[in-house]
């Protein structure tokens, strides 16, 4: 069994804006391994977005390889991509992204709603999550009864309903104080320990610090 | 489909009201209009069917007229060859019930110093039966009024009331110079057409002949059919009747002209329907621009739900999920909206039916028209704000805020 969970290689990723085209990823090699907690830092504009995307099968590069789990997805169909995100990938956004008129267990079954049924085990498993991450007493107040940490914490929760792969955290913990954003982070620490494999990307040092491995990006390249 | 999903559009579609409101609203003030006009055409045409149905003619009726198709007004064949002879002939078929030969013409008819040109029918006593119609005061011609062709004249109920009302009966008229004891006044009966009923007079169909008229032939035979008999096959046989006695062979054209219910009621109702296919253009027109409205509103509730779409995408949506998501929403809206037009039409209908003499058809057709026009314009004009939805770059949301 490999050790290694995604791979990137001499990926590029170009846009066109009439005549202009911009390079915004100018070929990336990363590697990451199972149970890893990487950090991508880097100036804004600096193409980390783009590279999150990618990895995160939200877009597909230019040229480059990239295998998830030794499986070229590079050229995977949307439809097939689509599949992958909602079985391997969970999503953390800086703007949570819940949906306003659905209740915080509804917002963390919305995966599952692209996957098939939704049985009764699926909502003691989206009630066990929210337990856990201490929202016991929040499973059907809607986004905006919630504070900023609150929400997203149920964020986490919906990325982690499909038992991902992988976990990606796009500047988490920019939307929240301080107390708020410490408590994100104990949370992606402690999943991470028990083995998920994360990857940040964060304009914030302090977050960055919490992760074994940080890379920089800078006009689409990394630079360490 | 689970009922979370379901969940989920129906408070996606309530979380605008103000975007649903107005797209109902749209869909359902042209629909009300269809189904109104709808209805209203389908009343109209049932009261003129009604009409015809109590009145002049009748479902299992025809009618045999003299003399063949008309070229600009004028008859181009013979128009005396239609005899008694031939009625006989006609009642010995096994689906008619009875036939009711008539003649007739206008005539100047006189009482005290008042004189009328008026449209005279010489009829059998079987006539009342025929036309379903009854006497008021006094009595219709027997038979034997018939074979003496007696000088005895029944008055429409217009032409009595215009010269005395119903003490007419006992009195004597002049008609043609010649005295006519009146012995009947009929029922009043509305009728469409040129000669109303109530303003005619009738005598015995051999008086009319002999006395007046002097002539042998008829001007036509109304024939009643057992019900449940094929008009068609009737029209038939008769025609082939008739052409044989009359010695039409090939190509010679009837010189007589066969009317079915049909074309009764397509005469009448060729106008009014002019006019309801005119009303139903117009309200198709109000069906798509409302569709339009629709497809405007659905585009920019898309366009504003737009992170929650690519959210969906992102956490593993695919296009098709995207498009059936608003492709429901816009069953669902088309369902309620339908049966809101449906209801409110009814409402209009009934209102309607209190201002004119149109009676409101309630029937579960309308219902179905309703929700079937519906469907189509939201499924139509939900197919391209489904398919923009489904194309949003989930994207987006990394480059958030």
């Amino acid at each position: 069994m490999s050790k290694i969970l995604l791979q990137l290689r001499e990926i590029k990723k170009t846009f066109q804006s009439g005549k202009v085209i911009y390079e915004i990823l100018k070929g990336i090699n990363l590697e990451v391994e199972k149970g890893e907690f990487l950090a991508i830092m880097g100036p804004s504009g600096g193409g980390k977005s783009t590279l999150l995307n990618i990895i995160g099968l939200l877009d597909r590069p230019t040229s480059g390889s990239y295998l998830f789990e030794n499986r070229e997805v590079s050229t995977l169909s949307t439809n097939e991509l689509a599949k992958l995100r909602n079985e391997k990938i969970g999503f953390v956004f800086q703007a949570f992204h819940l949906i306003p008129w659905a209740t915080a267990q509804e917002n963390v079954l919305l995966p599952l709603l692209y996957r098939g049924k939704i049985d009764q085990e699926d909502i003691y498993r989206a009630q066990g999550l929210l337990d856990r991450l201490g929202l016991k007493n929040h499973i059907n107040l809607k986004p905006a009864e919630l504070s900023g940490g609150q929400q997203q914490r149920v964020a986490i929760a919906r990325a982690l309903i499909n038992n991902p792969s992988l976990l990606l955290a796009d500047e988490p913990t920019g939307n929240l104080d301080s107390q708020s954003s410490r408590e994100v982070m104990d949370i992606l620490t402690e999943l991470n320990k028990e083995g998920l494999t994360i990857i940040i990307v964060t304009h914030d040092s302090e977050v960055a610090k919490r992760a074994n491995r940080i890379k920089i990006l800078k006009d689409g390249l990394f630079i360490e | 489909m689970t009922k979370l999903l379901l969940k989920e559009i129906l408070r996606e579609l309530l979380s605008n009201k103000i975007n649903l409101f107005f797209i109902t609203l749209a869909l359902v003030f042209s629909l009300t209009a269809l189904n109104t006009i709808y209805a209203l055409g389908k009343s109209a045409e049932k009261q003129i069917l009604d009409t015809l149905a109590n009145l002049n003619f009748g479902k299992d009726a025809l009618l045999v007229l003299a003399g063949g198709s008309r070229v600009m007004g004028l008859t181009t064949t013979r128009t005396d060859t239609l005899v008694m002879e031939d009625v006989y002939a006609i009642e010995r078929l096994g689906f008619v019930k009875m036939s009711s030969p008539f003649t007739g013409g206008l005539v100047e008819v006189s009482y005290k110093e008042k004189a009328e040109k008026l449209r005279l029918d010489g009829v059998l006593p079987i006539y009342l039966k025929a036309n379903n119609w009854n006497i008021l005061k006094g009595r219709f011609f027997n038979e034997e009024d018939v074979k003496n062709n007696n000088k005895v004249v029944v008055l429409g109920y217009d032409v009595a009331r215009k010269w005395g009302g119903l003490n007419l009966v006992g009195e004597w008229i002049k008609i043609q110079g010649q005295f006519y004891l009146v012995i009947g006044i009929l029922e009043k009966k509305g009728s469409l057409g040129h000669f109303p009923l109530d303003e005619r007079i009738f005598v015995p169909l051999t008086t009319a002949q002999k006395r007046i008229f002097n002539q042998k032939h008829l001007r036509g035979i109304k024939i009643i059919l057992y019900e449940d008999t094929s008009i068609n096959l009737a029209e038939k046989t008769i025609r082939k009747l008739l052409r044989e006695r009359h010695k039409l062979y090939g190509i010679a054209p009837d010189d007589f002209r066969i009317v079915t219910p049909e074309m009764v009621v397509a005469r009448h109702t060729a106008t009014s329907k002019t006019l309801s296919a005119f009303l139903l253009v117009i309200a198709l027109i109000s069906l798509i621009i409302s569709g339009v409205i629709i497809m405007n509103l659905m585009t920019a509730s898309v366009e504003e739900k737009a992170g929650v779409i690519a959210l969906r995408i992102a956490v593993g949506a695919k296009p098709k999920h995207i498009i059936l998501h608003y492709m429901f929403s816009a069953l669902l809206l088309a369902i309620v909206s339908g049966a809101m037009g449906w209801a409110l039409s009814i409402g209009l209908m009934y209102l309607l039916s209190l201002l004119t003499p149109l009676k409101p058809l309630f029937s579960w057709g309308t219902f179905l028209l309703s929700l079937t026009f519906s469907l189509i314009t939201c499924i139509i004009f939900s197919i391209f704000p489904a398919f923009k939805a489904s194309r949003i770059d989930p994207a987006i949301l990394l480059k958030g805020l």
